[in-house]
């Protein structure tokens, strides 16, 4: 029985997307209600699949095709891996689904929300339970379209429609990568399946790193981050399911899946890659004003956590940190978005302040996702950042530790700014005074993502996805307080870095009515605020060398290809084209006479030569 | 004697003659609704058909003439198909059809009976008998339009043209039969290992080569299509498009791979030129085309050309990549050719689709899918096929270097038919003026036949692997 489960699984949120596109575009209640239904029912179906499947991995499949040498199956693949991700996708999606209810009440395209978003769910769910590289290569990709649908879903927005064409753009980048990556191992091995990987570490680093490049553009690693905090232009929901909790995380999760893949040296560069994203994202979240756009960053930054965990050689403590951070950033999102929706669309953070008693749930809410952000003892994040750290810190990746502790002082730092600015001090304009708290359909959620996130360190995720990666470690002592007798370094560190962060920004934002820092750092703080200049440099690259590059193909394309081959061609063929009409005449003797011409040139071309 | 083997065929002329009973007594007003239960029936004896195992063993009846085998299944259910849509496709016509109703659907119901005895042909006398069966039907069928000018040209055409190559294959017959002392498949087949250079066999082959490529519409045997196919009513372009020359395509391989191989394998280049030819010939005139009809008769030519290239090669992927190539031509054509049938009421003029997509999105998007489908581009039936036969002819490459030439013929018309099945897209979607805005109403029937093409040609794009087992399955009972 458990073979045929996962195939409802992935399927209920397709023919939904399908009904409500065909059949409820004009009543938005069926249509929230198809689309909240699947999903959820998805996630019963993930619970019982949870229960009820054994250690073992296994693949419920059907051929799809053979073409000599190459099959493809089109399969699912079930293990602790895919399992969790069932949970995640499934069960924080439900709860976004179900604020989507809420938030995205009114809007004039309500169904087509519901469509996108089921469409995406599909999409996710086909990556988490791929078991090849090519099934999951087309559903990466639905992803990315799914993603682009989203972001761009006020596509009357000039700024959204942009954001989505350059989150799109970018990730192709990547995927182009991914696929050379995909073709490069499929010649080496001869196979696509994940249960038939290579051996560790026996494949060339070239491809491992072809292959990262998939997740440097979905999960938006350096260098190819710039699309992440432009998407925040799509609903808030949007950024909370798939810009926090679920497909930017596809990148870590397809590292973790095809982790025998890398060799020692794609490793190193995997695990440097995603250091330098989190410290360079956390910096650039220290003078963001847009609460949107620091969770933009923050998320950036941990992404670049997981990423360096998989490139320490520990996929399980990326899965940990993968499910604790969809928690909590998917509640900060969502949190987040009920301000925005209780001060009518406001997103500067200095326009809000003083919320705590207008918007409670809200307030508290944020509060335990900020503290589990930030890795505050004994709440989710600290243990599973510290499970990172500790990793960095076992396999004498001491500047890799180094850094990490510095992104935990640099992350509560951020978050408190963000915290104390907006919910706490005076208010800072008209619309924060008249702010509400938001229906109960959008704070139910935030009700259950905030417990998740309290707890969700203690459920014992990082064992259950070990096993598959041969983690035997069995502590003996309460899980709460297993950090301080096993790393006993990193969990301290950890904690140190937290509350160093935390009086650096009580003592400068507590009461601040403006931004203190620029007028103390200076220079370097417009360096922050305009986030390294990236955007610029890659303008100024893409002007330099593809404009060049365009003027170029321009000139083969209009001369060369379009007026010499094409139109050549073109004309060359219209014009034998309307000769060879002229012999199609309509004259029947003559039809009969060519036939018989016909004949008498084949007999001779066979019988005389 | 075995009439037993005959069923499906005799149960297609009893239904025929009950029709034309039934229709005595039928109404005028309801006569056109006749159509459907000729439809019904088909659909009956189709499902008939799956009742019966696919017989590993050919079994023979009428002393060796019709055999029954795979391949012979695999051809009549693809007529019985082939007709129940043109059948539905017909009732949509009916309302242009002056008088004689009636006939129409049965003319079409012999045509398909003659369709049936051409796939279990095992004899040379059976090939002539059965391809009279169905062009003399399309003869009146051509020309059943008795008002209109066009539709009487098209019928006086084909009927000239297809007297004189009826001429060729039967003298082609005599020829061989004076040369190899039998017209029947398994004699020829010992003639021919024996002695397969005797000039005169020769001669009398190619001459029924000729009568053959007649029904196909290969070069250079191709005048007729364009014009004929213009005239005809709708339904019967269709009809002659799919099933006459899926016809062709089973005699040819009865004939050329079944009966005379050892000829054949000394006639592969001329195999392959005519292939290259006709893909070029097919492809280039229809470029300067505005009639949809006309255009639609030189892209048949066109794919005639395509399912020579699995002829040329000889062996059994070529042969199995031109079944797959004909099952999703069938749901490509009779999707196409119902839209036309549909929509092009006054004219078969392309300007006539404009505002398509305003005045019926499901046409709008039935018509995209066929032309995107016989444009060759995935994930459509189209694209498949394509694949398969330029597979089939690349793995030759090797063998002969050729075959790489022709491969990059093929490549070049498939480029070169984008071009125009495009511009049928573009006509749908983005002319500027349309004169008739008034939204076209889909009877039921048509919607559900409508419904099975774009099924038939997503399953036959998307999963690929059943229906190759299947086509594989039916050619191996050529014994390769």
């Amino acid at each position: 029985m458990n073979d045929a489960l996962p195939w409802p699984i992935l399927f209920l949120p397709l023919i939904a997307a399908v009904l409500i596109t065909l059949f409820t575009q004009k009543r938005n209640g069926l249509s929230a209600a198809l689309s909240v239904g699947a999903i959820a029912i998805s996630f019963v179906i993930s619970v019982i699949l949870f229960v009820n499947a054994g250690e073992a991995a296994f693949e419920s499949k059907i051929n799809w095709l053979t073409v000599g040498a190459l099959n493809i199956d089109f399969g699912m693949r079930i293990d602790s891996l895919s399992l969790l991700m069932l949970l995640i996708v499934t069960g924080v999606g439900s709860m976004i689904h179900i604020y989507s209810v809420g938030y995205m009440h009114g809007d004039p395209s309500f169904s087509r929300f519901f469509a996108c978003l089921s469409f995406f769910t599909f999409s996710m769910l086909g990556v988490v339970l791929s078991n090849n590289f090519f099934e999951m290569f087309i559903f990466w990709e639905l992803v990315g379209v799914s993603s682009y649908m989203l972001i761009g879903f006020w596509y009357q927005k000039s700024s959204a429609a942009n954001a989505a064409k350059k989150a799109f753009l970018t990730n192709r980048l990547g995927d182009f990568g991914f696929l050379l990556g995909i073709i490069m191992l499929w010649s080496i091995t001869g196979g696509l399946g994940f249960a038939t990987l290579p051996k560790p570490g026996t494949t060339a680093t070239v491809v491992g790193l072809l292959i990262f490049c998939g997740a440097v553009g979905k999960s938006a690693q350096f260098p190819l981050h710039v699309w992440l905090p432009d998407a925040m232009e799509g609903p808030t929901p949007v950024s909370a399911l798939i810009h926090a909790a679920t497909m930017v995380a596809a990148g870590v999760f397809m590292l973790c899946r095809v982790f025998d893949v890398f060799s020692l040296d794609a490793l190193t560069v995997i695990a440097w890659t995603g250091g330098v994203t989190a410290l360079m994202a956390a910096l650039i979240a220290v003078q963001q004003n847009d609460i949107k756009r620091i969770l933009a960053y923050s998320t950036l930054s941990q992404l670049g956590y997981m990423v360096m965990a998989v490139g320490l050689g520990g996929p399980p403590q990326a899965m940990f940190h993968l499910t604790t951070h969809a928690f909590f950033k998917a509640l900060l999102f969502l949190a987040a978005g009920s301000v925005i929706h209780g001060l009518t669309n406001e997103q500067d953070i200095w326009k809000m302040g003083a919320l705590k008693k207008k918007m409670p749930v809200t307030f508290w809410t944020f509060l335990a996702g900020t503290l589990a952000l930030c890795g505050v003892w004994p709440l989710s994040g600290f243990y599973s950042k510290d499970s990172i750290l500790a990793e960095a810190f076992k396999s004498g990746h001491l500047a890799l530790f180094g850094l990490g502790v510095v992104v935990a002082i640099l992350t509560t730092f951020y978050m408190f700014r963000l915290f104390f600015v907006v919910f706490l001090g005076k208010e800072k304009s008209q619309a924060a005074g008249h702010a509400h708290e938001s229906p109960k359909v959008m704070t139910l959620p935030l009700v259950v993502l905030a417990l998740m996130s309290c707890v969700g360190g203690l459920i014992g995720i990082e064992p259950f996805v070990g096993k598959q990666f041969g983690m035997t470690e069995s502590h003996e002592t309460l899980a709460i307080i297993a950090p301080f007798v096993h790393a006993p370094v990193a969990a301290f560190a950890g904690l140190a870095a937290v509350m160093v962060g935390f009086l650096a920004a009580m003592s400068l934002y507590a009461k601040a009515q403006t931004d203190p820092l620029p007028a103390k750092l200076q220079g370097l703080a417009i360096l922050l605020r305009d986030k390294f200049y990236f955007d610029e440099l890659y303008a100024r690259i893409i002007a330099l060398t593809q404009d060049a590059l365009a003027s170029v193909a321009d000139f083969l394309d209009r001369w060369i290809i379009g007026g010499l081959m094409v139109r050549g061609t073109q004309g060359t063929t219209e014009l034998v084209g309307r000769a060879v009409r002229f012999v199609q005449s309509g004259n029947l003797q003559f039809y009969a006479f060519s036939f018989a011409a016909g004949v008498a040139v084949v007999l001779y071309l066979v019988l005389y030569r | 004697m075995n009439f037993s083997l005959t069923y499906l065929e005799l149960a297609v002329v009893a239904l025929a003659l009950g029709l034309l009973l039934l229709e005595l007594w039928t109404p005028t007003a309801l006569k056109p609704k006749l159509g459907y239960v000729a439809a019904a029936g088909l659909a009956l004896i189709l499902g008939w058909s799956f009742a019966d195992t696919i017989p590993s063993e050919s079994a023979t009846a009428f002393s060796q003439m019709y055999v029954r085998d795979g391949l012979a299944l695999f051809f009549k259910r693809f007529f019985l198909m082939a007709a129940i849509l043109v059948l539905i496709m017909s009732v949509e016509f009916s309302d242009r059809i002056r008088m004689g109703v009636g006939e129409f659907y049965v003319l079409i119901l012999f045509a398909l009976t003659g369709m049936m005895f051409a796939s279990s042909a095992n004899d040379l006398i059976m090939v002539f008998v059965s391809l009279e069966l169905i062009t003399i039907s399309f003869y009146v069928l051509v020309s059943f339009q008795r008002s209109r000018m066009g539709s009487l040209e098209a019928g006086v055409k084909y009927l000239i043209m297809g007297a004189l190559s009826s001429a060729f294959l039967i003298f082609g017959i005599a020829l061989v039969f004076g040369s190899a002392g039998t017209t029947n498949f398994d004699g020829l087949l010992q003639v021919t290992k024996g002695a397969a250079d005797d000039k005169v066999l020769w001669l009398g082959l190619l001459l029924v080569l000729a009568g053959l490529g007649f029904k196909i519409a290969a070069f250079p045997f191709q005048m007729w299509a364009p014009d004929v196919y213009q005239g005809a009513p709708t339904p019967v372009t269709a009809f002659l498009a799919v099933g006459s020359k899926a016809a062709g395509i089973v005699l040819l391989l009865r004939v050329f791979l079944g009966a005379v191989p050892p000829v054949t394998g000394q006639w592969t280049k001329l195999l392959m030129v005519m292939a290259a030819i006709t893909i070029l010939y097919g492809n280039l005139c229809a470029i300067p085309q505005r009639n949809l009809k006309r255009l639609l008769g030189y892209s048949s030519i066109a794919n005639a050309g395509y399912l020579l290239l699995g002829l040329s090669v000889l062996n059994a992927s070529g042969c199995s990549a031109m079944l797959y190539y004909l099952a999703g031509y069938l749901f490509t054509l009779a999707a196409a050719f119902t839209v036309i049938c549909l929509v092009a009421r006054e004219s078969d003029d392309i300007s006539s689709l404009a505002g398509l997509s305003q005045r019926s999105p499901l046409l709008a998007a039935c018509l995209t899918l066929a032309m995107v489908s016989l444009g060759g581009i995935p994930p459509l039936a189209g694209f498949f096929g394509k694949f398969l036969l330029l597979k089939s002819i690349i793995e030759q490459g090797p063998v002969n270097p050729g075959y790489y030439c022709l491969a990059g013929t093929a490549l070049f018309g498939v480029v070169v038919s984008l071009y125009y099945y495009f511009g049928v897209i573009r006509a749908i979607y983005l002319s500027k003026e349309a004169p008739d805005l008034t939204p076209i109403t889909v009877s039921v029937p048509a919607r559900l036949s409508l419904g099975v093409c774009v099924i038939g040609m997503f399953y036959l794009g998307l999963f690929p692997q059943t229906a190759l087992l299947v086509a594989q399955e039916a050619v191996s009972a050529l014994k390769f």
